[in-house]
């Protein structure tokens, strides 16, 4: 089948079923907005109280203050060190801060009970889960745009202090940093997305080791696709291809590397993965509140 | 004072919970059937375990039932509407520790989708209500249990519901914590809400119900009003003072005396023709007559009778 | 939707349909990122040197590649300032492994095998062997940042001024050339590859395309794109076919050069030249005096025991 078909197909399934639900997707989609929308509030108003993020957070940009004892080497390479270690830093605390908090979300309602007060209101299951998901995604973005001001101050103070040479200049590449953490946002909101899945149907511990299995097969992806398409033995590469379709596409969001080296990157390159990663929210969120429709709490 | 309108019904509601270690399933819920009147206080009152949360948590859809069903205001229980006009309170309440009472309340009334202004008036008459004014803006977690179950029913209120669903309300409760929420549950019915109330308090059942049901095992074992339930008074009892060990002794062989202990003189209710003879022989034998009454049977007697009759060999 | 089943069923109807939607999609993502994505190159990458990590270990580290090289790349400084140049070897292969991209770990390893090593090899054997080691790192540096003129021209660099290869360096420096952020003097170190070697056939063309594609602002009109003995395009159209005018321009040339400590472009003998030992600079073959400075040639050069300038002119050299 070729991409194309396959694009055809889809649009088919997918204009068929919402043709058939129209009555009932479009009074649910106007009921939910505001229920997700106050879902959501509350869920970052109660992680603004919870002093733990905020520990996590002041380390982090203290780390990112930190990093600035490369003296020694030349002006392009301090750059260089500056942009992928930073980069790095927001990209790993910014996921184990979306596994810590996204796998709190609903477990922790459910042994607290705080989700009967929720539920005998009229909030469906789907609201409460989308409204959790996106308090989830504000939060982490909060987070994401404290660490790359950080960054990006850091880099312009760097920058004034750093004498240029003749032949290497430090090169901030803001626009390339602030990219590539936008990036990274996206690819943390699409792991927050399955974290909330998961937490659906499992408890937190499982949740969170769930989560870093997860994180490391979605970084793996073209190491996954490149074995499945090698594979020899048919079970193996069914295998493969099953988890590298499932998985979610986190390198497609990675541009770290690029902007660390300050190679041109087309902006435009940021579309595909967002729609694909939007497509991937979608599904994963459907599936959560389809298990969480049928979960008895 | 309950009209004839029926806003909650129950028919055949069962609800089996399988596992792996129980695959012939326990019946939490077995083939229940309930009805509740508008303006009715109900109670469903049994032990631990007998299905009562399990059967709230059902109308709430909280869980599914395995079989049977149940409307509210003559709607399924699957339709969101009916959760306009509902207002639950959970057993041991929890509610967003990190909030106060305020913003509580606020939150609650936003999932109505009250403006802003009206928000702000409902926390204020709630507060009030349940006694929370002043202390609005202690956070959850720092607010004592009699505090939080009052929060907890102020959030069940915040739609002015028509039915209210209390499960055990005064659980965990000091006896001055259980007063006060008796005494807004007595208010609640004042103003006409239609309350079911879950809980193995009696005594308080007693005070506040128009009927009671009875589980046990998830079943109804019993159902109706408390005179119904406890049905006509079974004895005389005689309070004296002054009585001594012989004239008790003599006493307590009156043909119409069933027993004598510590100055209290019992006789059948089929005994009552020779009531005033045997308030003489009293009088006769020294003994000073303090009270006369006609005791029914308290919800406890009535209770372990109900669970006795549907487990003999458990009864004790 | 009447029941929870067909409820289910219509959601998982709306799944599968993204799903397949977003193939071309992500085709679309592995199509744009080569460098990311494309199987067939990552399968095709082998180290000439088989030390460094696996791919295994490289794909492990994900997102983490850039950092793991950049750590090691401060290892390489700590070990170069140590002194173990051999020891540089696996690390700089560690790290371009890890970051292709890497332009400057690259440019270090190259330079480090074909000059740093060359130099420290005692026979020819190895001198060679480090130095076509030098060429086949940067080839494989070129292969992984075809879009890096900087890397282009370091292969031409080390081609044009280690293995004395003129004329495949000036096809990088072509290359290097056509890119819109390289620097001026790409431009006439194009042209210089065929100077050196006296290659006019290449060596006009190439002016011309200099004149046409290239100006560095920070160089005056007069001398830009002047080559041999600073005389320009227009003048060498004049004398092209004057050999011993050629030759001429080159002896003065190449006295200025030795005055600056710089190599000969040429043999400093020639057929139509003497070059007068005491000011360097020529007269005609067989001057008994030098025809600037007035020393004694034919004197001096039998002092020296050299040659004679008609023994020189007999062995044919041609221009």
């Amino acid at each position: 089948m070729t991409p194309q078909l396959a694009f055809l197909i889809g649009l088919f399934i997918v204009v068929v079923a919402l043709v058939l639900t129209r009555k009932q997707w479009a009074p649910a989609v106007l009921h939910a907005v505001p229920s997700v929308w106050r879902i959501a509030k509350i869920t970052v108003a109660e992680a603004r109280r919870r002093r733990v993020i905020q520990a996590v957070v002041i380390l982090v940009v203290l780390i990112l203050i930190s990093m600035t004892f490369f003296s020694y080497l030349s002006p392009q390479e301090q750059s260089r060190m500056l942009i992928s270690g930073g980069l790095a830093a927001i990209t790993v605390f910014g996921i184990l801060l979306a596994i810590f908090i996204a796998a709190f979300l609903i477990p922790q309602e459910l042994e607290d009970r705080t989700v009967y007060a929720i539920l005998a209101k009229p909030v469906r299951r789907f609201e409460f889960v989308l409204g959790k998901y996106v308090g989830a995604l504000i939060i982490l973005a909060a987070i994401v745009v404290t660490m790359t001001v950080v960054l990006v101050g850091v880099l312009l103070l760097q920058d004034s202090l750093v004498q240029d040479l003749p032949d290497s200049a430090f090169n901030p590449n803001i626009g390339g940093v602030v990219f590539a953490a936008v990036m990274s946002y996206f690819s943390i909101a699409v792991l927050t997305a399955l974290i909330v899945l998961i937490s659906t149907v499992a408890s937190t511990t499982m949740t969170i080791i769930s989560a870093f299995i997860i994180w490391a097969v979605g970084s793996l992806q073209s190491t996954i696709n490149d074995l499945a398409a090698h594979a020899e033995i048919p079970v193996t590469k069914a295998l493969l291809t099953i988890v590298y379709i499932v998985a979610p596409k986190l390198e497609n969001f990675d541009f770290r590397n690029e902007v660390s080296n300050f190679a041109p990157i087309s902006y435009m390159a940021a579309w595909n993965p967002l729609l694909q990663g939007i497509g991937y929210v979608v599904v994963v969120m459907i599936l959560a509140s389809i298990f969480f429709n049928d979960r008895q709490v | 004072m309950a009209s004839g309108e029926t806003v909650l019904q129950i028919e055949g509601l069962t609800k089996v919970y399988r596992s792996i270690f129980t695959p012939a399933g326990v019946k939490a819920v077995d083939d229940l059937d309930l009805s509740v009147r508008r303006g009715e206080t109900y109670s469903i009152v049994g032990p631990n375990g007998s299905g009562k949360t399990t059967t709230l948590k059902i109308l709430l859809g909280l869980i599914f039932p395995t079989a049977g069903t149940a409307s509210i205001f003559g709607k399924g229980i699957a339709d969101l509407s009916v959760r306009e006009q509902i207002g639950f309170l959970p057993e041991d309440a929890y509610l967003y520790d990190v909030f106060n009472g305020e913003e509580l309340l606020d939150f609650y009334a936003g999932l109505f989708g009250f403006s802003k202004r009206r928000r702000r008036e409902l926390t204020d008459e709630l507060l009030s209500l349940v006694g929370m004014q002043a202390n609005r803006k202690i956070p959850f977690r720092e607010c004592s249990k009699g505090m939080r179950q009052r929060l907890a029913l102020a959030q069940a209120l915040v739609n002015d519901p028509e039915l209210l669903i209390l499960d055990e309300p005064t659980s965990g409760l000091d006896p001055a914590g259980r007063h006060q929420m008796t005494r807004l549950i007595l208010e609640l019915k004042r103003r006409g809400k239609t309350i079911l109330l879950c809980s193995h308090f009696l005594a308080e059942v007693e005070e506040v119900c128009d009927r009671v049901g009875i589980m046990y095992r998830g079943r109804l074992v019993a159902e109706g009003t408390l005179a119904e339930l406890a049905g006509m008074p079974t004895e005389i009892v005689i309070t004296t003072s002054g009585l001594g060990g012989d004239k008790a002794k003599e006493l307590a062989g009156h043909a119409a005396v069933l027993g004598v202990e510590d100055g209290t003189v019992r006789m059948g209710r089929e005994s009552e023709g020779e009531l005033w003879s045997v308030l003489e022989e009293i009088r006769r034998a020294g003994g000073a007559i303090l009270e006369v009454s006609r005791p029914r049977p308290s919800l406890q007697d009535v209770f372990v009778r109900a669970i006795r009759q549907d487990t003999p060999e458990e009864a004790q | 939707m009447g029941s929870r089943k067909s409820r289910n069923l219509l959601l998982g109807m709306l799944m599968v349909g993204i799903l397949l939607m977003l193939i071309p999609v992500q085709d679309a993502i592995h199509t744009s990122r080569p460098q990311v994505f494309d199987p067939d190159r990552k399968m095709k990458r082998v180290s000439a040197i088989s030390i460094g990590p696996t791919p295994a270990v490289i794909a492990a580290l994900g997102g983490f590649r850039t950092v793991a090289a950049d750590l090691l790349w401060l290892k390489a400084e700590r070990v170069w300032d140590g002194g173990s140049w051999w020891a540089m070897l696996p690390i700089l292969d560690a790290v371009t492994q890890l970051d292709p991209q890497f332009v400057l770990a690259w440019q270090v390893y190259g330079w480090h095998a074909a000059y740093n090593l060359h130099a420290e090899s005692e026979t020819i054997v190895d001198k060679r062997y480090w130095l076509a080691t030098g060429v086949s790192i940067l080839e494989r540096a070129v292969e992984a940042n075809p879009d890096s003129w900087e890397m282009i021209f370091e292969l031409g660099w080390t081609l044009y001024d280690r293995a004395h290869e003129p004329w495949r360096a000036s096809e990088y420096f072509y290359k290097a050339d056509q890119f819109p952020g390289a620097k001026s003097y790409i431009t006439r170190l194009y042209y210089r590859c065929f100077e050196g070697v006296m290659d006019f056939d290449r060596l006009f063309p190439a002016l011309e395309y200099a004149k046409s594609h290239h100006n560095d602002p920070t160089v005056s009109d007069d001398v830009q794109h002047q080559v041999i003995v600073n005389r320009d395009y227009d003048w060498w159209m004049q004398h092209k076919d004057d050999p011993m005018e050629h030759r001429r321009q080159i002896v003065i040339e190449n006295t200025k050069r030795a005055e600056r400590s710089v190599p000969f472009y040429l043999y400093p003998d020639d057929p139509y030249w003497d070059v007068c030992p005491i000011c360097g600079l020529p007269s005609p073959k067989g001057s008994d005096v030098c025809s600037v400075c007035s020393a004694p040639l034919k004197a001096l050069s039998e002092r020296a025991g050299r040659p004679s300038s008609e023994s020189a002119a007999s062995t044919g050299d041609s221009p």
